[in-house]
């Protein structure tokens, strides 16, 4: 049976040149897990729209064909009765949570449906989702993976029979990203809903999908298979997706002529120990050399004995840090990581004297910073916040970047941001507001407004968070380029990729302290480590130590050339 | 003088930081739900606020005022208001007759007019505490809902309930936007008398620019928010008669009420037996 039927659709938002969907058909079964996958802007969103019938009933634009879904016309059927047959879970999934408490959330769509036993609904729904127990919490409390858990569970409540999400995962660590995944495959499995997700993280796509479905410019190229799909690894790269690094690494031995493979390309790392089972791991590169500097290396900033703690809003100030120490070298790239509320923000913000330790002294170029204002250590310091947008303070990315330098009467200032616009590609955007960019255009504002008054140390944080794949690639073109240029810096993130291709040295927070230090052979390798935190390491890096459990290999390259033996 | 000053300017930005307001804006919001006013029926608790609210200002009987404060008093200390609303109540009330009282001396008054003044100050200070009792104790949901049965437009009491869910965001976001123009402005130089006044000056200027990114932040998150209340269908809801009865029999007056009544009236009543005695 098909859950959704589109026959012939064509959509053009008003005013638009071309229609954003061209000729769509696709049928989609009852109790499967579809992921939607392609270029930014070629569509995937407004497909998802079409089929709850937002699109055309509240946004409105030339529409020609049918949708049915769960058997209703969209045209025909109204938006209240469509959202029961189809639930939508938005990319920005906190702008959908309107009421204060999370079970008054969950219940709120059945409540206003007037359905009598909204209660009942909305705590099966939160029972679903893994929320039980958090009934009665502010949504503020909750953690951003359980906020969207909630905004599932609210789209849950009304027991459609379809679940549409919108890139679950863009703004998740790995841990909770596990935990969305594993939450939709129960709903799929136990509780039978068609799930469809628009999703750019092929190796979530090869664990818990079905099929798979390309959208190119507005129309659908094809639906296949799991398996079938990611092996298509030229087509899926011409759309800028990258598919799992164990299809990649296949792919690449295969096109060499190292792997003869009869069968089809590996997707997870489980169908990688049969394809590469007849690999040696020969390691070339030798064991990374610990630096041996670091001794005679000048500090660039240093925290010594220091503690931190928050007001909190009942009870007992909260301890972020007890006594904390660490002291970064000039000239080191670290990535700071651990799990969500292991400190690493209060560090940068304690970093640029935003926030004030109760005890302890941090030191910026050998300097105590106790009695100085944040204004005057951000020639020093810098701090790119998470969310770019926070940072756009004028109307214009020319008059964000210049504002710092003009403020302070830096001579050259105007040559200086036309230098930075240009080298950030921002030249043709200059006079946009910040806030109307793409995200991946926002993200290199935001940097750009970072580094504007040359500081020796530079402090991002999540840099690559809610990017997709091809911007993140970009943005990772960008942070190489600023590891040529500013001193030292510091990024917190839960990318490992990035922080394996990017980062010398790996600092790891775990409850306010530090946990580990040191190269990512030392932290990778260490078990206890990665266990403790939930660290999860690369695709390829885990199908490496499948193999061999001595294997580290981090990216596909060093994969292929290191089980290649070539 | 130049002392004073100085914990001025540092106040506002530094010592009674963003983060502390923030704290105090919180705590208030949410810090005090588990409290007994806090769980009393919005209704009954809305009927007493009016009946404080209005009665004080048409008595002048000294010990009938005094027992209507003391009682507000103690409600206010039941309900855990934070600190911070407390003095901005105490700074407002005694600024107000403060500034009557020397205006009067100034035009030839005397110290007789201290008692008109003090039974002045003790209605403002009664009406305000039970403002206080009532809109910072009472769950902001649970007041809406109250409104809501007095017959108040289902958008009003959503906007409550809407910004409750919203304020911790916004401080957060606020409070962002403000470092960046810290971390970006360059703050004049605070030494000398002068210094104080210009960085005071630019502090107020700079909390007042952060209002316009945050307003453009919201206006952009709120597209997503409209949609998602289309879905959630708030606007069946809203003119739906079945969807407002349901919503409101989550109130319910409880023996706590009851009781909370009671002693209030009883307590007045105390309070009209010793003025008629005296």
């Amino acid at each position: 049976m098909n859950v959704i039927e589109i026959k012939n659709l064509t959509f053009s938002y008003p005013g638009a040149a071309q229609p954003t969907l061209k000729n769509v058909s696709l049928e989609i079964e009852k109790g499967d897990f579809i992921a939607v996958v392609g270029n930014n802007g070629c569509g995937k969103s407004t497909l998802c729209k079409v089929m709850n019938g937002l699109i055309p009933h509240f946004i409105s634009g030339e529409f020609e064909g049918t949708v049915t879904a769960g058997g209703l016309n969209t045209l025909q059927a109204d938006i209240g009765t469509l959202a029961r047959k189809v639930g939508y879970v938005y990319q920005d999934f906190e702008n959908q949570i309107v009421r204060p408490t999370v079970l008054d959330d969950a219940s709120y769509a059945c409540m206003n449906y007037a359905m009598e036993d909204y209660r009942e609904r909305g705590e099966s729904a939160l029972q679903q989702c893994g929320l039980q127990g958090r009934e009665n919490d502010y949504i503020w409390q909750l953690s951003g993976g359980q906020t969207h858990l909630l905004a599932l569970a609210g789209a849950v409540s009304l027991s459609p029979d379809v679940l549409i999400l919108d890139e679950p995962i863009a703004q998740l660590d790995p841990g909770h990203a596990d935990r969305i995944y594993e939450t939709l495959r129960e709903l799929n499995e136990v509780w039978g809903k068609t799930i469809i997700v628009i999703e750019h993280h092929t190796e979530y796509i090869a664990d818990y999908c079905r099929h798979v479905l390309l959208l190119k410019d507005g129309s659908v190229q094809w639906m296949l298979p799991v398996g079938e799909a990611l092996e298509r690894v030229e087509e899926l790269r011409a759309c800028n997706i990258f598919p799992p690094q164990v299809t990649m690494a296949a792919y690449q031995m295969k096109e060499e002529g190292i792997l003869s493979l009869s069968g089809r390309l590996p997707v997870t790392v489980e169908e990688g120990r049969t394809a590469f089972r007849d690999l040696q791991y020969r390691r070339q590169s030798g064991t990374e050399k610990k630096d041996e500097r670091q001794k005679t290396r000048e500090t660039a900033a240093s925290c010594r004995e220091v503690t931190v703690s928050y007001r909190s809003v009942k009870g007992e100030p909260r301890r972020i840090f007890d006594k904390f120490n660490l002291e970064l070298y000039r000239g080191e790239k670290i990535a700071l990581i651990g799990s969500n509320g292991a400190g690493k923000s209060t560090l940068m913000k304690m970093l640029t004297g935003l926030i004030k330790p109760s005890e302890g002294r941090v030191y910026l170029e050998g300097e105590d910073i106790a009695g100085k204002k944040p204004e005057h250590l951000s020639g020093t310091v810098s701090l790119v916040y998470q969310n770019p947008e926070d940072m756009f303070i004028k109307d214009s990315i020319e008059a964000d970047i210049a504002y710092a330098m003009k403020v302070r009467g830096v001579q050259d200032w105007k040559e200086r941001t036309a230098a930075l616009l240009e080298r950030f590609r921002l030249t043709d955007l200059k006079d946009r507001d910040g806030r109307l960019l793409s995200g991946g255009q926002m993200r290199r504002a935001s940097l750009a407004i970072g580094i504007a008054l040359n500081p020796g140390i530079l402090l991002l944080d999540e840099p690559t968070a809610n990017l997709d794949i091809a911007t993140r690639r970009e943005i990772m073109d960008t942070l190489r380029e600023i590891r040529r240029t500013t001193e030292t810096v510091m990024i917190a993130t839960h990318d490992m990729q990035l922080v394996c291709e990017w980062a010398d040295r790996i600092v790891v927070l775990y409850q306010g302290r530090v946990l580990a230090d040191g190269s990512r052979d030392e932290i990778f390798g260490n078990r206890e480590v990665v266990e403790t935190v939930g660290i999860r390491p690369p695709e390829i890096f885990t199908m490496g130590r499948a193999l061999d459990a001595d294997a580290c290999c981090y990216t596909v390259d060093e994969f292929v050339r290191e089980f290649g033996g070539v | 003088m130049s002392e004073m000053m100085r914990k001025l300017s540092d106040n506002i930005l530094d010592k009674i930081s963003m983060d502390f307001l923030r704290n105090q804006v919180l705590k208030n919001a949410y810090g005090n739900d588990d409290t007994v006013i806090a769980a009393l029926d919005p209704r009954i608790l809305l009927a007493w606020y009016v009946f404080f609210a209005l009665v004080p200002w048409f008595l002048n009987d000294l010990p009938f005022l005094i027992g209507c404060f003391l009682l507000v008093a103690v409600t206010t200390l039941m309900a855990r208001v934070a600190g911070l609303v407390l003095f901005l109540f105490v700074v407002g009330v005694f600024s107000q007759t403060g500034y009557l009282f020397a205006a009067s001396l100034l035009f030839g008054g005397d110290t007789g007019t201290i008692a008109p003044l003090l039974v002045l100050t003790l209605k403002i200070a009664t009406v305000s505490l039970a403002s206080i009792t009532v809109f910072s104790g009472l769950d902001p949901d649970r007041l809406s809902n109250g409104l809501m049965w007095f017959g108040c437009p289902e958008r009003l009491s959503f906007s409550i309930s809407y910004a409750y869910r919203m304020l911790p965001m916004l401080m957060e976001e606020f409070q962002n936007v403000l470092l960046s123009y810290r971390l970006r402005g360059n703050a004049p130089d605070a030494s000398g008398f002068r210094g104080k006044i210009k960085y005071l000056i630019y502090q107020i200027q700079i909390i007042i620019q952060s209002f316009y990114p945050l307003m453009l932040n919201t206006a952009k998150r709120s597209r997503t928010t409209v949609e998602a209340l289309e879905i959630k269908g708030y606007r069946y809801a809203a003119v739906n008669k079945t969807v407002k009865k349901m919503k409101l029999r989550s109130l319910k007056v409880t023996y706590n009420d009851m009781l909370f009544a009671a002693l209030s009236v009883l307590w007045l009543s105390v309070t009209v037996l010793i003025s008629s005695l005296i």
